[in-house]
């Protein structure tokens, strides 16, 4: 700890600690507008200019690291003239006019750091140059009359997402943000993760749909989980009148840190579906509104009678969506009250099983956490995706790329990641097993295993490649590399989970642990399973493939999930539905009856994370009177059809051997 | 002591910072106790007296050089000159247009705007003077007290006017320093 003195308060701070950081601590406010916690100090607007005893200029606060004993002061005369000054210069650059802007009156960081030193009017008169406004983008509009160039959308696209579509084009007062090489947003890289117009501190990049639709002070902030995929980032939903404004990435949330992919802040809002406020009967071949007492009626004696059949009662499937309260309640009524063998997801285990075995063959959970992402010095990706799905975690990875980390994309099929790799391997279909065991086989012959070695090593990397199509001399640089890194990470997508043997997974695993990879100290082997409660899902043992076969009538949670057009199929068959879903779909339209629940942003409820982290979901949005949530809707049949089911669902996680530790 | 006099005038703007004063309501009451009104564009005398006033408060941009010269008019025959309102105080709206050519803009204006018939064409009356670049009041005349909003909320103009009834200048800062 070093100590210095910030306008005559003395503190003691880290070695290293900026002086911006230094009076935070001390409780003392700097301005800023290039400055953001996330992102590395850049001093480019010179805003958080401050005194520095004995040095002979202003220095920007957010670039300088404090001395020892180092005299800082911030309240000056002379720091009050150039900060009026920075900010003249900066509003006589481009069009700042308030009146006509969405982000005035508190919003904007430019405004309230122009109010912060008491500025009544601009000393400099704009310069009257008209800049374009980029409306390429189908969810973002980057106004660049608004721009003050202070390029924290550049280090958050590049920093943050991994993704470098933006920077700056020309130098000086020709300076422009671009994306790529100056094309249109909406032509560009662009990944529509929206973190650029999360951090703009002007309206310089703006999210079209919830533009001039109430400024924060307007609206509510609700901290949530997205239920977008297994991730589970933590989300902020922004909501005015019970309208849904936009979504936010959280930037204490313990996965994602603030940042979010285009699934969880654009698409989650566009759901274009008809709301189902009604509950809904068949009646001579019609849907007709029904109220909750004629249908939980109706469904009590309907399946009351199927109780404790085998094979020819109720067939019950639930969405990968719903929270763990109503994954467990579901489980009860239809596994445990009704005695039903066909009880399970519509995932039907798919993203999960495979681990699920593994880890009860090994006999406790074997998953780390994305966390290993931030300190792997290579990753290998296999049969993983991250830039079309889970997209989050492929930003966690893309982002430390820069910073050195190696990167091996093992996938026969497309793969986003392919182009990024250092080592692209793409052997041909079903033959990744055999590619797996070169590597472990090239391991072995370089002499870099750091455990036993494997009894699946069993082909060299020259045979391999006959099968696989992949160069030997590719396959022995690869293994080189893993084996050389010091956190090796593993991440394993639907390439290998959907395969009906855990053959691949098992050899991943024997290879993670050639490399002393399931060391949880030193790396991590990660699964990116399937949707928001895949996990759980699998933990309640929702997990069987799903036959409707000699059932007299199928039960559908669906929450405000989509079903596939492969299940669907399957449901056509089925002799009597009923769903609860919050929109009406096409198994909506075949089914005999329909109860109205709750959409994502009105529930509240638990998600376990492919990591095994427990979240909260929470209300954001009042459903519509008459629907209910998930877990009610169950609660009510069972209560009708005379059962109780309990609320145990923390304790049934543990039913079964886990894939991954359980963390808050 | 003589009540001091205040005038007022409206230069490019669309009317909505002397209707925030209205809406100081009965308030106004307290404030014609305290002061003369003398000139407005809502009270008969039309021009700030010649022997001068106390304070002359303008609105809006300066659009024309008739505007410059009720500007410079207000400035020579008052003492304390208020820029009132974002149009006064910055170009406002009005500096929109100084985004596109004059002629674009008077043609858009007078001609083509959707309710304008085939007779629609720009004016040239000589009241109305030579447009201008548009500009805030202070890069024309002096300006001594900046009130920016749009427009300004009626308490702070209320603030305003009572602080300079009391003979004291305002400080616009926290709650009633308001550009939007």
């Amino acid at each position: 700890m070093i100590s210095v003195t910030i306008d005559g308060k003395k503190t003691q701070v880290p070695v290293g600690t900026t002086v911006l950081k230094a009076a935070e601590m001390a409780g003392i406010e700097i301005p800023t507008l290039c400055d953001h916690p996330q992102l590395t100090p850049y001093g480019g607007c010179r805003l958080c200019l401050v005194e520095i005893e004995g040095a002979r200029t202003l220095q920007t606060s957010c670039t300088l690291p404090v001395s020892n004993g180092m005299e800082v002061r911030t309240n000056t005369p002379r720091i009050h003239e150039a900060r009026k000054f920075i900010l003249t210069l900066l509003f006589s650059e481009r069009n700042h006019f308030c009146m006509y802007c969405q982000m005035s009156g508190g919003d904007c960081e430019l405004q309230n750091a122009a109010y912060g030193e008491d500025m009544t009017h601009w000393p400099l008169q704009p310069n009257w140059q008209p800049f374009a406004v980029d409306g390429s983008h189908e969810h973002i509009v980057l106004d660049h009359n608004r721009c003050i160039l202070c390029r924290r959308c550049v280090r958050a696209c590049g920093e943050l997402i991994g993704n470098f579509t933006l920077g700056m084009s020309e130098r000086g007062s020709l300076s422009m943000l671009a994306a790529d090489l100056d094309v249109p947003l909406g032509e560009s890289t662009c990944v529509s993760c929206g973190t650029c117009v999360q951090v703009c501190p002007t309206g310089a990049l703006i999210d079209r749909a919830s533009a001039y639709l109430g400024r924060e002070a307007d609206a509510e902030r609700i901290k949530s989980t997205c239920v977008g995929c297994s991730v589970g980032c933590a989300v902020e939903l922004v909501v005015r009148d019970n309208q849904l404004l936009r979504v936010e990435g959280d930037w204490d949330g313990p996965v994602n840190a603030g940042i979010l992919c285009q699934v969880g802040r654009f698409e989650s809002l566009k759901d274009a579906r008809q709301r189902i406020v009604t509950p809904l009967l068949r009646k001579n071949g019609t849907l007709k509104a029904a109220t909750w007492e004629e249908a939980l009626s109706y469904l009590s004696d309907k399946l009351k009678p199927l109780a404790g059949k085998n094979g020819d009662g109720v067939a019950a499937l639930a969405s990968t969506r719903l929270p763990n309260e109503t994954l467990y309640a579901f489980r009860q009524l239809f596994a445990g009250k009704l005695g039903s063998e066909m009880v399970t997801s519509i995932e039907e285990g798919v993203t999960v099983n495979a681990a699920g075995r593994v880890a009860q063959e090994l006999g406790g959970p074997f998953e780390g956490d994305l966390d290993a992402l931030k300190s792997a010095d290579c990753v290998v990706a296999i049969g993983a995706d991250l830039v079309d799905n889970h997209q989050v975690a492929g930003f966690l990875l893309r982002r430390a790329l820069p910073n050195g980390t190696k990167l091996v994309v093992i996938d026969p099929f497309e793969n986003g990641l392919h182009d990024l790799a250092d080592y692209s391997l793409r052997p041909e279909k079903g033959t990744d097993y055999d590619l797996l065991k070169g590597l472990m086989s090239a391991i072995i012959s370089l002499g870099l295993t750091q455990s036993e070695p494997a009894d699946l090593a069993t082909h060299t990397p020259e045979e391999v490649s006959q099968t696989t199509g992949v160069p030997a001399a590719t396959i022995r640089d690869a293994a080189q590399m893993i084996a050389t890194s010091q956190k090796p990470t593993f991440i394993f997508g639907k390439g290998v989970t959907r395969q009906e043997s855990p053959q691949v997974l098992k050899a991943l695993i024997e290879l993670a642990r050639l490399v002393g990879a399931l060391d949880p100290e030193r790396s991590a082997i990660i699964g990116t399973k399937g949707q928001a409660n895949s996990t759980a899902a699998y933990m309640y043992g929702l997990d069987k493939p799903f036959e409707i076969n000699g059932h007299q009538a199928v039960y559908l949670a669906l929450g405000d999930d989509k079903v596939s057009q492969r299940l669907l199929k399957r449901l056509e068959k089925a002799p009597f539905i009923a769903a609860q879903a919050s929109h009406a779909s096409a198994v909506t339209a075949m089914a005999d009856a329909v109860l109205p629940v709750e959409m994502w942003a009105e529930q509240e409820g638990h998600y376990l994370n492919l990591g095994g982290r427990l979240q909260e979901a929470h209300r954001g949005l009042s459903p519509p009177p008459e629907a209910w949530s998930n877990v009610k809707v169950l609660d009510a049949i069972a209560t009708r059809m005379g059962y109780i089911l309990d609320t145990n669902w923390q304790k049934a996680l543990h039913d079964r051997v886990p894939t991954t530790r359980f963390s808050k | 002591m003589t009540k001091p006099k205040i005038a007022s005038d409206w230069l490019a703007a669309c009317a909505g910072c002397h209707m925030s004063l209205l809406d100081i309501d009965e308030r106004i009451v307290e404030i014609a106790k305290l002061v003369d009104i003398r000139a407005t564009p809502i009270t008969d005398l039309k021009e700030p007296d010649e022997g001068g006033v106390d304070v002359g408060i303008l609105t809006g941009a300066i659009n024309t050089t008739t505007n410059e010269e009720v500007a410079s008019k207000m400035r020579e025959r008052c003492k304390i000159l208020v820029s009132l309102g974002d149009c006064a105080v910055f170009g406002g709206v009005i500096a929109m247009r100084n985004f596109f050519e004059l002629e674009d803009a008077l043609r858009r204006a007078y001609v083509e705007t959707e309710s304008t018939d085939e007779e629609g064409k720009v004016p040239s009356s000589p009241e109305l003077g030579v447009p201008t670049p548009v500009r805030a009041v202070h890069e024309v005349v002096d300006v001594d007290v900046f009130v920016p909003g749009c427009p300004p909320d009626a308490d702070v103009i209320y603030y305003v006017l009572s602080e300079l009834a009391k003979g004291r200048i305002p400080e616009i800062k926290d709650r009633n320093l308001q550009w939007h």
